[in-house]
Protein backbone atom coordinates (compact mmCIF):
# COMPACT_ATOMS: atom_id res chain seq x y z
CA UNK A 1 0.00 0.00 0.00
CA UNK A 2 1.22 3.47 -0.81
CA UNK A 3 1.95 5.74 2.06
CA UNK A 4 -0.74 8.16 3.11
CA UNK A 5 0.06 11.77 2.20
CA UNK A 6 -0.92 14.14 5.01
CA UNK A 7 -2.44 17.48 3.98
CA UNK A 8 -4.11 20.51 5.48
CA UNK A 9 -7.24 21.96 3.96
CA UNK A 10 -9.19 25.00 5.07
CA UNK A 11 -12.76 25.17 3.81
CA UNK A 12 -13.25 28.89 3.26
CA UNK A 13 -17.01 28.62 3.14
CA UNK A 14 -16.90 27.48 6.77
CA UNK A 15 -14.09 29.49 8.35
CA UNK A 16 -15.62 32.15 10.61
CA UNK A 17 -12.34 33.84 11.56
CA UNK A 18 -12.66 32.86 15.22
CA UNK A 19 -8.88 32.42 15.64
CA UNK A 20 -9.49 29.27 17.70
CA UNK A 21 -6.85 27.35 15.75
CA UNK A 22 -4.17 29.97 16.44
CA UNK A 23 -4.87 29.95 20.16
CA UNK A 24 -5.18 26.17 20.38
CA UNK A 25 -1.82 25.79 18.66
CA UNK A 26 -0.05 28.39 20.78
CA UNK A 27 -1.41 26.87 24.00
CA UNK A 28 -0.82 23.23 23.11
CA UNK A 29 2.80 23.81 22.15
CA UNK A 30 3.46 26.54 24.74
CA UNK A 31 4.77 28.86 22.05
CA UNK A 32 6.58 32.03 23.12
CA UNK A 33 4.77 35.34 22.67
CA UNK A 34 5.28 36.65 19.17
CA UNK A 35 5.31 33.24 17.52
CA UNK A 36 2.12 32.11 15.78
CA UNK A 37 2.56 28.89 13.88
CA UNK A 38 -0.98 29.19 12.58
CA UNK A 39 -2.77 32.38 11.69
CA UNK A 40 -6.18 33.28 10.36
CA UNK A 41 -6.08 35.76 7.51
CA UNK A 42 -8.80 37.47 5.54
CA UNK A 43 -8.26 37.72 1.82
CA UNK A 44 -9.81 40.38 -0.42
CA UNK A 45 -11.13 42.13 2.66
CA UNK A 46 -14.03 44.46 1.91
CA UNK A 47 -14.67 43.16 -1.61
CA UNK A 48 -18.22 41.77 -1.61
CA UNK A 49 -18.42 38.20 -2.78
CA UNK A 50 -14.66 37.76 -2.74
CA UNK A 51 -13.84 38.26 0.93
CA UNK A 52 -12.89 34.99 2.59
CA UNK A 53 -11.09 34.02 5.74
CA UNK A 54 -8.75 31.11 5.87
CA UNK A 55 -6.31 29.60 8.31
CA UNK A 56 -2.68 29.35 7.24
CA UNK A 57 0.35 27.62 8.66
CA UNK A 58 3.08 25.57 7.09
CA UNK A 59 1.30 23.54 4.41
CA UNK A 60 3.91 20.76 4.36
CA UNK A 61 4.43 21.29 0.65
CA UNK A 62 5.27 18.74 -1.98
CA UNK A 63 8.92 19.38 -3.02
CA UNK A 64 9.06 21.83 -0.12
CA UNK A 65 10.89 25.02 -1.20
CA UNK A 66 12.20 25.56 2.34
CA UNK A 67 13.94 22.18 2.23
CA UNK A 68 15.55 23.07 -1.10
CA UNK A 69 17.17 26.30 0.04
CA UNK A 70 18.37 25.45 3.56
CA UNK A 71 22.17 25.92 3.61
CA UNK A 72 22.63 23.44 6.45
CA UNK A 73 20.14 20.91 5.08
CA UNK A 74 18.31 20.58 8.36
CA UNK A 75 14.91 19.63 6.93
CA UNK A 76 13.64 16.09 6.66
CA UNK A 77 10.43 15.00 5.06
CA UNK A 78 8.55 12.11 6.60
CA UNK A 79 7.12 9.39 4.44
CA UNK A 80 3.66 10.80 5.04
CA UNK A 81 4.80 14.16 3.63
CA UNK A 82 5.13 16.06 6.91
CA UNK A 83 7.97 18.59 6.58
CA UNK A 84 10.05 18.79 9.75
CA UNK A 85 13.40 20.32 10.66
CA UNK A 86 16.20 19.93 13.18
CA UNK A 87 16.46 23.02 15.37
CA UNK A 88 19.86 22.01 16.69
CA UNK A 89 21.22 22.16 13.15
CA UNK A 90 19.33 25.27 12.01
CA UNK A 91 21.37 28.49 12.10
CA UNK A 92 18.45 30.88 11.74
CA UNK A 93 19.52 32.35 8.42
CA UNK A 94 16.01 33.07 7.20
CA UNK A 95 16.38 31.47 3.77
CA UNK A 96 13.43 29.12 4.31
CA UNK A 97 11.19 32.14 4.93
CA UNK A 98 12.28 33.73 1.66
CA UNK A 99 11.47 30.52 -0.20
CA UNK A 100 8.14 29.78 1.51
CA UNK A 101 4.92 30.66 -0.38
CA UNK A 102 3.03 30.94 2.93
CA UNK A 103 5.33 33.01 5.14
CA UNK A 104 5.37 30.13 7.60
CA UNK A 105 8.91 30.10 9.09
CA UNK A 106 9.39 32.44 12.06
CA UNK A 107 12.39 33.45 14.11
CA UNK A 108 12.52 34.15 17.84
CA UNK A 109 15.32 36.58 18.71
CA UNK A 110 17.98 35.25 21.05
CA UNK A 111 21.27 36.10 22.72
CA UNK A 112 22.74 39.49 23.54
CA UNK A 113 23.00 40.53 19.90
CA UNK A 114 19.36 39.73 19.26
CA UNK A 115 20.25 37.63 16.26
CA UNK A 116 17.71 35.34 14.70
CA UNK A 117 17.36 32.08 16.61
CA UNK A 118 16.41 28.65 15.28
CA UNK A 119 13.45 28.72 12.93
CA UNK A 120 10.03 27.72 14.25
CA UNK A 121 7.06 26.53 12.25
CA UNK A 122 4.09 24.18 12.33
CA UNK A 123 5.08 20.52 12.70
CA UNK A 124 1.61 19.16 11.99
CA UNK A 125 1.86 18.22 15.66
CA UNK A 126 4.50 15.65 14.78
CA UNK A 127 7.35 16.93 16.99
CA UNK A 128 10.92 16.79 15.78
CA UNK A 129 13.96 14.57 15.43
CA UNK A 130 14.53 14.13 19.19
CA UNK A 131 13.24 11.12 21.15
CA UNK A 132 9.50 10.95 20.59
CA UNK A 133 7.47 12.53 23.39
CA UNK A 134 10.60 13.39 25.36
CA UNK A 135 10.83 16.57 27.39
CA UNK A 136 13.46 17.91 24.97
CA UNK A 137 11.24 17.31 21.99
CA UNK A 138 8.39 19.18 23.66
CA UNK A 139 10.63 22.13 24.58
CA UNK A 140 11.84 22.61 21.03
CA UNK A 141 8.97 21.46 18.85
CA UNK A 142 5.86 21.18 21.04
CA UNK A 143 3.53 18.22 21.37
CA UNK A 144 3.91 15.13 19.26
CA UNK A 145 0.23 14.30 18.95
CA UNK A 146 0.65 12.26 15.78
CA UNK A 147 2.83 9.79 17.66
CA UNK A 148 0.04 9.45 20.24
CA UNK A 149 -2.51 8.81 17.50
CA UNK A 150 -4.23 12.17 18.02
CA UNK A 151 -5.35 14.66 15.40
CA UNK A 152 -3.30 17.89 15.14
CA UNK A 153 -4.70 20.28 17.70
CA UNK A 154 -5.79 23.10 15.35
CA UNK A 155 -8.08 20.89 13.29
CA UNK A 156 -9.29 19.03 16.36
CA UNK A 157 -10.34 22.33 17.97
CA UNK A 158 -11.85 23.96 14.88
CA UNK A 159 -15.45 24.68 15.85
CA UNK A 160 -16.88 24.70 12.33
CA UNK A 161 -14.57 21.96 11.10
CA UNK A 162 -13.40 24.29 8.36
CA UNK A 163 -9.84 23.22 9.01
CA UNK A 164 -9.21 19.66 7.99
CA UNK A 165 -6.11 17.55 8.25
CA UNK A 166 -5.46 13.99 7.30
CA UNK A 167 -4.36 11.79 4.49
CA UNK A 168 -5.10 13.29 1.08
CA UNK A 169 -7.84 10.87 0.21
CA UNK A 170 -9.89 11.27 3.38
CA UNK A 171 -9.63 15.06 3.12
CA UNK A 172 -10.78 14.95 -0.51
CA UNK A 173 -13.69 12.73 0.40
CA UNK A 174 -14.89 15.10 3.10
CA UNK A 175 -14.65 18.07 0.74
CA UNK A 176 -16.44 16.25 -2.04
CA UNK A 177 -19.28 15.25 0.23
CA UNK A 178 -19.58 18.84 1.48
CA UNK A 179 -19.60 20.32 -2.00
CA UNK A 180 -22.28 17.87 -3.10
CA UNK A 181 -24.37 18.75 -0.05
CA UNK A 182 -23.99 22.46 -0.90
CA UNK A 183 -25.28 21.79 -4.40
CA UNK A 184 -21.89 22.31 -6.06
CA UNK A 185 -21.20 25.67 -4.46
CA UNK A 186 -17.83 26.57 -3.00
CA UNK A 187 -15.84 24.16 -5.14
CA UNK A 188 -12.91 26.55 -5.30
CA UNK A 189 -10.10 24.82 -3.59
CA UNK A 190 -8.57 26.22 -0.46
CA UNK A 191 -6.09 29.08 -0.87
CA UNK A 192 -2.64 27.86 -1.69
CA UNK A 193 -3.70 24.24 -2.03
CA UNK A 194 -2.49 24.18 -5.65
CA UNK A 195 0.77 25.91 -4.71
CA UNK A 196 1.49 23.60 -1.81
CA UNK A 197 0.53 20.29 -3.36
CA UNK A 198 0.95 20.99 -7.08
CA UNK A 199 -2.57 19.74 -7.74
CA UNK A 200 -1.63 16.22 -6.87
CA UNK B 1 28.35 62.00 -1.48
CA UNK B 2 24.57 61.89 -1.72
CA UNK B 3 24.77 58.12 -1.99
CA UNK B 4 26.78 57.81 1.20
CA UNK B 5 24.37 59.98 3.08
CA UNK B 6 21.40 57.90 1.93
CA UNK B 7 23.21 54.71 2.80
CA UNK B 8 24.10 56.02 6.22
CA UNK B 9 20.55 57.16 6.89
CA UNK B 10 19.24 53.78 5.78
CA UNK B 11 21.70 52.02 8.06
CA UNK B 12 20.89 54.16 11.07
CA UNK B 13 17.18 53.82 10.54
CA UNK B 14 17.57 50.08 10.22
CA UNK B 15 19.13 50.05 13.64
CA UNK B 16 16.50 52.22 15.27
CA UNK B 17 13.36 50.70 13.81
CA UNK B 18 14.48 47.12 14.14
CA UNK B 19 11.94 46.58 16.87
CA UNK B 20 8.92 48.04 15.13
CA UNK B 21 5.73 46.96 16.81
CA UNK B 22 3.82 45.79 13.75
CA UNK B 23 5.34 42.83 12.01
CA UNK B 24 6.07 43.51 8.36
CA UNK B 25 6.19 39.80 7.60
CA UNK B 26 3.81 37.80 9.75
CA UNK B 27 1.06 40.36 10.32
CA UNK B 28 -1.23 41.84 7.68
CA UNK B 29 1.69 41.77 5.23
CA UNK B 30 1.55 38.01 5.20
CA UNK B 31 -1.55 38.20 3.02
CA UNK B 32 0.38 40.19 0.40
CA UNK B 33 3.11 37.61 0.47
CA UNK B 34 0.78 34.64 0.06
CA UNK B 35 -1.29 36.25 -2.69
CA UNK B 36 1.71 37.64 -4.53
CA UNK B 37 3.92 34.54 -4.49
CA UNK B 38 4.79 33.48 -8.02
CA UNK B 39 1.98 35.56 -9.58
CA UNK B 40 2.43 36.64 -13.18
CA UNK B 41 2.44 40.34 -12.37
CA UNK B 42 5.02 39.99 -9.59
CA UNK B 43 8.79 39.72 -9.93
CA UNK B 44 8.53 36.13 -8.70
CA UNK B 45 11.39 36.77 -6.31
CA UNK B 46 10.36 33.90 -4.03
CA UNK B 47 10.44 31.46 -6.91
CA UNK B 48 13.69 32.92 -8.24
CA UNK B 49 15.39 32.82 -4.87
CA UNK B 50 14.36 29.20 -4.38
CA UNK B 51 15.65 28.26 -7.83
CA UNK B 52 18.98 30.10 -7.57
CA UNK B 53 19.74 29.12 -3.99
CA UNK B 54 18.84 25.47 -4.44
CA UNK B 55 20.64 25.02 -7.77
CA UNK B 56 23.40 27.56 -8.27
CA UNK B 57 24.69 29.74 -5.45
CA UNK B 58 26.75 27.15 -3.60
CA UNK B 59 28.22 25.81 -6.87
CA UNK B 60 29.22 29.25 -8.09
CA UNK B 61 30.88 29.93 -4.73
CA UNK B 62 32.71 26.62 -4.99
CA UNK B 63 33.79 27.56 -8.51
CA UNK B 64 35.14 30.91 -7.33
CA UNK B 65 36.81 29.32 -4.29
CA UNK B 66 38.67 26.80 -6.44
CA UNK B 67 38.87 28.57 -9.81
CA UNK B 68 40.38 31.90 -8.82
CA UNK B 69 43.25 30.45 -6.72
CA UNK B 70 43.90 27.90 -9.51
CA UNK B 71 44.39 30.68 -12.03
CA UNK B 72 46.81 32.41 -9.68
CA UNK B 73 48.67 29.22 -8.94
CA UNK B 74 49.23 28.77 -12.68
CA UNK B 75 50.30 32.40 -12.96
CA UNK B 76 52.77 31.86 -10.14
CA UNK B 77 54.18 28.76 -11.81
CA UNK B 78 54.33 30.15 -15.34
CA UNK B 79 54.95 33.87 -14.96
CA UNK B 80 56.14 33.96 -11.40
CA UNK B 81 56.73 36.73 -8.90
CA UNK B 82 58.02 40.13 -9.83
CA UNK B 83 60.94 40.91 -7.57
CA UNK B 84 62.12 44.45 -7.07
CA UNK B 85 65.13 45.35 -4.95
CA UNK B 86 64.09 46.63 -1.54
CA UNK B 87 67.36 48.19 -0.47
CA UNK B 88 66.84 51.43 -2.35
CA UNK B 89 65.09 54.59 -1.35
CA UNK B 90 61.54 54.54 -0.08
CA UNK B 91 58.64 56.94 -0.06
CA UNK B 92 56.25 57.28 2.89
CA UNK B 93 52.91 56.87 1.08
CA UNK B 94 50.50 55.58 3.71
CA UNK B 95 50.26 57.39 7.02
CA UNK B 96 49.04 55.85 10.25
CA UNK B 97 45.44 56.84 9.52
CA UNK B 98 45.50 55.16 6.09
CA UNK B 99 47.03 52.04 7.53
CA UNK B 100 44.70 51.81 10.52
CA UNK B 101 41.60 52.18 8.36
CA UNK B 102 42.96 49.63 5.91
CA UNK B 103 43.87 47.13 8.65
CA UNK B 104 40.42 47.30 10.25
CA UNK B 105 38.88 46.56 6.85
CA UNK B 106 41.43 43.80 6.25
CA UNK B 107 40.74 42.05 9.53
CA UNK B 108 36.97 42.36 8.98
CA UNK B 109 37.31 40.75 5.56
CA UNK B 110 39.46 37.97 6.91
CA UNK B 111 36.59 37.05 9.23
CA UNK B 112 33.63 37.92 6.99
CA UNK B 113 34.75 35.95 3.95
CA UNK B 114 35.69 32.59 5.53
CA UNK B 115 32.56 32.69 7.73
CA UNK B 116 30.50 33.53 4.63
CA UNK B 117 31.85 30.39 3.00
CA UNK B 118 31.10 28.33 6.11
CA UNK B 119 27.46 29.47 5.92
CA UNK B 120 27.25 28.80 2.17
CA UNK B 121 28.62 25.28 2.68
CA UNK B 122 26.76 24.87 5.99
CA UNK B 123 25.62 21.34 5.18
CA UNK B 124 29.24 20.26 4.64
CA UNK B 125 30.05 21.58 8.14
CA UNK B 126 27.02 19.80 9.58
CA UNK B 127 25.14 22.93 10.68
CA UNK B 128 24.60 23.58 14.39
CA UNK B 129 27.02 25.35 16.74
CA UNK B 130 29.94 25.84 14.36
CA UNK B 131 27.91 27.29 11.50
CA UNK B 132 25.81 29.35 13.92
CA UNK B 133 29.04 30.80 15.38
CA UNK B 134 30.18 31.58 11.84
CA UNK B 135 26.90 33.37 11.19
CA UNK B 136 27.26 35.45 14.34
CA UNK B 137 30.90 36.36 13.60
CA UNK B 138 29.92 37.23 10.04
CA UNK B 139 27.39 39.70 11.40
CA UNK B 140 29.60 41.08 14.20
CA UNK B 141 32.57 41.80 11.93
CA UNK B 142 30.27 43.71 9.62
CA UNK B 143 30.27 46.46 12.28
CA UNK B 144 34.01 47.41 12.10
CA UNK B 145 33.85 47.19 8.32
CA UNK B 146 30.81 49.46 8.23
CA UNK B 147 32.65 51.96 10.44
CA UNK B 148 35.75 52.20 8.23
CA UNK B 149 34.18 51.94 4.78
CA UNK B 150 33.25 55.63 4.51
CA UNK B 151 36.64 57.01 5.66
CA UNK B 152 38.36 54.47 3.40
CA UNK B 153 36.21 55.54 0.47
CA UNK B 154 36.97 59.22 1.07
CA UNK B 155 40.71 58.90 1.70
CA UNK B 156 41.41 57.12 -1.58
CA UNK B 157 38.72 58.42 -3.91
CA UNK B 158 41.05 60.93 -5.62
CA UNK B 159 43.47 58.15 -6.52
CA UNK B 160 40.70 55.82 -7.65
CA UNK B 161 39.11 57.83 -10.42
CA UNK B 162 39.70 56.08 -13.74
CA UNK B 163 41.57 57.90 -16.53
CA UNK B 164 42.46 57.13 -20.15
CA UNK B 165 45.78 55.49 -19.23
CA UNK B 166 43.78 52.80 -17.45
CA UNK B 167 42.46 51.46 -20.75
CA UNK B 168 46.03 50.72 -21.80
CA UNK B 169 46.65 49.05 -18.44
CA UNK B 170 43.68 46.74 -18.98
CA UNK B 171 44.81 45.90 -22.55
CA UNK B 172 48.06 44.41 -21.26
CA UNK B 173 46.64 43.51 -17.81
CA UNK B 174 49.26 45.71 -16.21
CA UNK B 175 52.09 43.69 -17.70
CA UNK B 176 51.43 40.85 -15.27
CA UNK B 177 51.27 38.29 -18.07
CA UNK B 178 54.92 38.69 -18.93
CA UNK B 179 58.03 37.94 -16.93
CA UNK B 180 59.71 41.11 -18.04
CA UNK B 181 59.66 44.25 -15.99
CA UNK B 182 57.91 46.85 -18.10
CA UNK B 183 57.50 50.49 -17.30
CA UNK B 184 53.81 50.98 -16.61
CA UNK B 185 52.50 54.51 -16.77
CA UNK B 186 50.08 54.28 -13.83
CA UNK B 187 49.40 56.79 -11.09
CA UNK B 188 49.48 55.88 -7.39
CA UNK B 189 46.81 53.25 -8.01
CA UNK B 190 46.82 51.29 -11.24
CA UNK B 191 43.61 50.29 -13.01
CA UNK B 192 43.43 46.97 -11.18
CA UNK B 193 43.72 48.64 -7.80
CA UNK B 194 41.10 51.15 -8.82
CA UNK B 195 38.78 48.36 -9.79
CA UNK B 196 39.27 46.76 -6.38
CA UNK B 197 38.59 50.12 -4.74
CA UNK B 198 35.20 50.40 -6.44
CA UNK B 199 34.22 46.77 -5.91
CA UNK B 200 35.22 47.01 -2.27
CA UNK B 201 33.54 50.35 -1.57
CA UNK B 202 30.35 50.08 -3.64
CA UNK B 203 30.13 46.30 -3.35
CA UNK B 204 30.90 46.56 0.36
CA UNK B 205 28.06 49.01 0.86
CA UNK B 206 25.72 46.69 -1.02
CA UNK B 207 26.86 43.78 1.18
CA UNK B 208 26.39 45.80 4.37
CA UNK B 209 22.92 46.97 3.39
CA UNK B 210 21.68 43.62 2.08
CA UNK B 211 23.22 41.87 5.08
CA UNK B 212 21.61 44.33 7.48
CA UNK B 213 18.22 43.72 5.87
CA UNK B 214 18.58 40.00 6.45
CA UNK B 215 19.87 40.50 9.99
CA UNK B 216 17.08 42.79 11.18
CA UNK B 217 14.55 41.03 8.97
CA UNK B 218 11.36 42.39 10.52
CA UNK B 219 11.55 46.19 10.49
CA UNK B 220 9.70 49.03 8.90
CA UNK B 221 11.11 51.76 6.69
CA UNK B 222 8.40 53.28 4.54
CA UNK B 223 11.01 55.05 2.39
CA UNK B 224 12.48 51.77 1.18
CA UNK B 225 9.13 50.49 -0.05
CA UNK B 226 8.49 53.71 -1.92
CA UNK B 227 11.98 53.67 -3.38
CA UNK B 228 11.90 50.07 -4.59
CA UNK B 229 8.19 49.45 -5.04
CA UNK B 230 8.69 46.06 -3.42
CA UNK B 231 6.82 44.45 -0.55
CA UNK B 232 8.87 43.80 2.55
CA UNK B 233 9.31 40.09 2.00
CA UNK B 234 10.36 40.73 -1.61
CA UNK B 235 13.00 43.19 -0.41
CA UNK B 236 14.37 40.44 1.83
CA UNK B 237 14.41 38.02 -1.10
CA UNK B 238 16.13 40.60 -3.29
CA UNK B 239 18.68 41.17 -0.51
CA UNK B 240 19.46 37.47 -0.30
CA UNK B 241 19.92 37.23 -4.08
CA UNK B 242 22.03 40.41 -4.27
CA UNK B 243 24.16 39.37 -1.26
CA UNK B 244 25.07 36.13 -2.97
CA UNK B 245 25.71 37.56 -6.44
CA UNK B 246 27.72 40.52 -5.14
CA UNK B 247 29.50 37.99 -2.91
CA UNK B 248 30.84 36.10 -5.97
CA UNK B 249 32.34 39.29 -7.37
CA UNK B 250 33.69 40.57 -4.07
CA UNK B 251 35.37 37.29 -3.21
CA UNK B 252 36.94 36.92 -6.66
CA UNK B 253 38.39 40.43 -6.62
CA UNK B 254 39.42 40.10 -2.96
CA UNK B 255 41.44 36.97 -3.76
CA UNK B 256 43.08 38.90 -6.58
CA UNK B 257 43.95 41.73 -4.21
CA UNK B 258 45.58 39.31 -1.77
CA UNK B 259 47.52 37.53 -4.50
CA UNK B 260 48.82 40.77 -5.98
CA UNK B 261 49.90 42.23 -2.67
CA UNK B 262 51.28 39.11 -1.06
CA UNK B 263 52.62 37.05 -3.95
CA UNK B 264 52.69 38.62 -7.42
CA UNK B 265 54.96 41.48 -6.40
CA UNK B 266 57.31 40.21 -3.79
CA UNK B 267 57.04 42.12 -0.54
CA UNK B 268 54.48 44.66 -1.78
CA UNK B 269 52.38 43.92 1.29
CA UNK B 270 54.96 45.66 3.51
CA UNK B 271 53.95 49.04 2.12
CA UNK B 272 50.57 48.93 3.84
CA UNK B 273 52.17 47.66 7.07
CA UNK B 274 55.06 50.13 7.34
CA UNK B 275 53.66 52.84 5.09
CA UNK B 276 56.76 52.93 2.85
CA UNK B 277 56.68 52.08 -0.86
CA UNK B 278 59.88 51.01 -2.66
CA UNK B 279 61.38 53.29 -5.30
CA UNK B 280 61.94 50.52 -7.84
CA UNK B 281 58.37 49.28 -7.55
CA UNK B 282 56.95 52.74 -8.02
CA UNK B 283 59.29 53.46 -10.93
CA UNK B 284 58.21 50.39 -12.88
CA UNK B 285 54.61 49.86 -11.90
CA UNK B 286 53.40 53.41 -11.20
CA UNK B 287 55.57 55.50 -13.46
CA UNK B 288 53.24 58.51 -13.70
CA UNK B 289 53.21 58.73 -9.91
CA UNK B 290 56.97 58.21 -9.85
CA UNK B 291 57.56 61.21 -12.10
CA UNK B 292 55.35 63.38 -9.95
CA UNK B 293 57.14 62.32 -6.78
CA UNK B 294 60.50 62.96 -8.42
CA UNK B 295 59.40 66.47 -9.37
CA UNK B 296 58.56 67.10 -5.75
CA UNK B 297 61.98 65.88 -4.83
CA UNK B 298 60.88 62.70 -3.09
CA UNK B 299 63.14 59.59 -2.93
C1 LIG C 1 31.84 43.01 2.90
C2 LIG C 1 31.32 41.88 2.81
C3 LIG C 1 30.14 41.35 3.58
C4 LIG C 1 29.37 41.93 4.53
C5 LIG C 1 29.50 43.31 5.12
C6 LIG C 1 28.37 40.95 4.93
C7 LIG C 1 27.40 41.14 5.90
C8 LIG C 1 26.39 40.24 6.20
C9 LIG C 1 25.40 40.39 7.22
C10 LIG C 1 25.29 41.58 8.17
C11 LIG C 1 24.58 39.31 7.17
C12 LIG C 1 23.38 39.02 8.06
C13 LIG C 1 23.79 38.07 9.15
C14 LIG C 1 22.64 37.54 9.93
O1 LIG C 1 21.54 37.41 9.39
O2 LIG C 1 22.85 37.22 11.10
C15 LIG C 1 25.05 38.46 6.12
C16 LIG C 1 24.48 37.26 5.75
C17 LIG C 1 25.05 36.35 4.87
N1 LIG C 1 26.26 36.49 4.22
FE1 LIG C 1 27.39 38.14 4.20
N2 LIG C 1 28.57 39.80 4.21
C18 LIG C 1 29.64 40.02 3.37
C19 LIG C 1 30.21 39.13 2.49
C20 LIG C 1 29.76 37.84 2.29
C21 LIG C 1 30.41 36.88 1.45
C22 LIG C 1 31.67 37.14 0.67
C23 LIG C 1 29.69 35.74 1.53
C24 LIG C 1 29.93 34.41 0.88
C25 LIG C 1 31.06 33.84 0.78
C26 LIG C 1 28.56 35.99 2.40
C27 LIG C 1 27.59 35.07 2.71
C28 LIG C 1 26.49 35.35 3.49
C29 LIG C 1 25.38 34.46 3.65
C30 LIG C 1 25.27 33.07 3.02
C31 LIG C 1 24.46 35.11 4.48
C32 LIG C 1 23.07 34.61 4.85
C33 LIG C 1 23.06 33.80 6.06
C34 LIG C 1 22.89 34.61 7.30
O3 LIG C 1 22.09 35.54 7.33
O4 LIG C 1 23.53 34.25 8.27
N3 LIG C 1 28.64 37.28 2.86
N4 LIG C 1 26.17 39.04 5.55
S1 LIG D 1 4.62 25.97 3.80
FE1 LIG D 1 6.64 26.92 3.78
S2 LIG D 1 7.68 26.05 5.55
FE2 LIG D 1 5.91 24.71 5.10
S3 LIG D 1 6.71 23.11 3.75
FE3 LIG D 1 5.90 24.74 2.43
S4 LIG D 1 7.72 26.04 2.04
FE4 LIG D 1 8.22 24.77 3.79
S1 LIG E 1 16.61 29.36 9.04
FE1 LIG E 1 17.26 27.30 9.65
S2 LIG E 1 15.82 25.95 8.65
FE2 LIG E 1 15.60 27.93 7.64
S3 LIG E 1 16.97 27.79 5.88
FE3 LIG E 1 18.16 28.72 7.54
S4 LIG E 1 19.20 27.03 8.57
FE4 LIG E 1 17.59 26.13 7.28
Amino acid sequence: MENARMKFYCDESRCIECDGCTIACAEAHELPVGIARRKVITIHEGIPGKEVSTSVACMHCTDAPCEQVCPVDCFYIREDGVVLHDKNKCIGCGYCLYACPFGAPQFPREGIFGSKGAMDKCTMCAGGPLTTNSHHEFELYGQNRIAEGKVPVCAAMCSTKALLVGDAESVSNVIRARVTARGGKGVNSSYGWDKAYKNQ
Amino acid sequence: MRKYIYALIALLSLATVALATDSQIWGEMRIQNILGYGQEESLKLGVWFTFLQSKYFAWVFLGVLIGVPTVFFLHYKIVGQKVFPHSHKKHYAFNLFHRTIHQVAAVSFMVIIPTGFIIVFGDFFGGGTLVRAAKNLHGIFTIPFAIVIIPMALMWIKEAIFNLEDIKWFMILGGYLSKEKQIINATQFNAGQKMWYWVCVLGGLVMILSGAMMFFMDFKIEMLHNLTGLSHIDMLRASAIIHNVMGFILVAVFFTHIYMAAVAIKGAIHSIITGYVEEEEVKFLHNAWYKKLKEKGKF
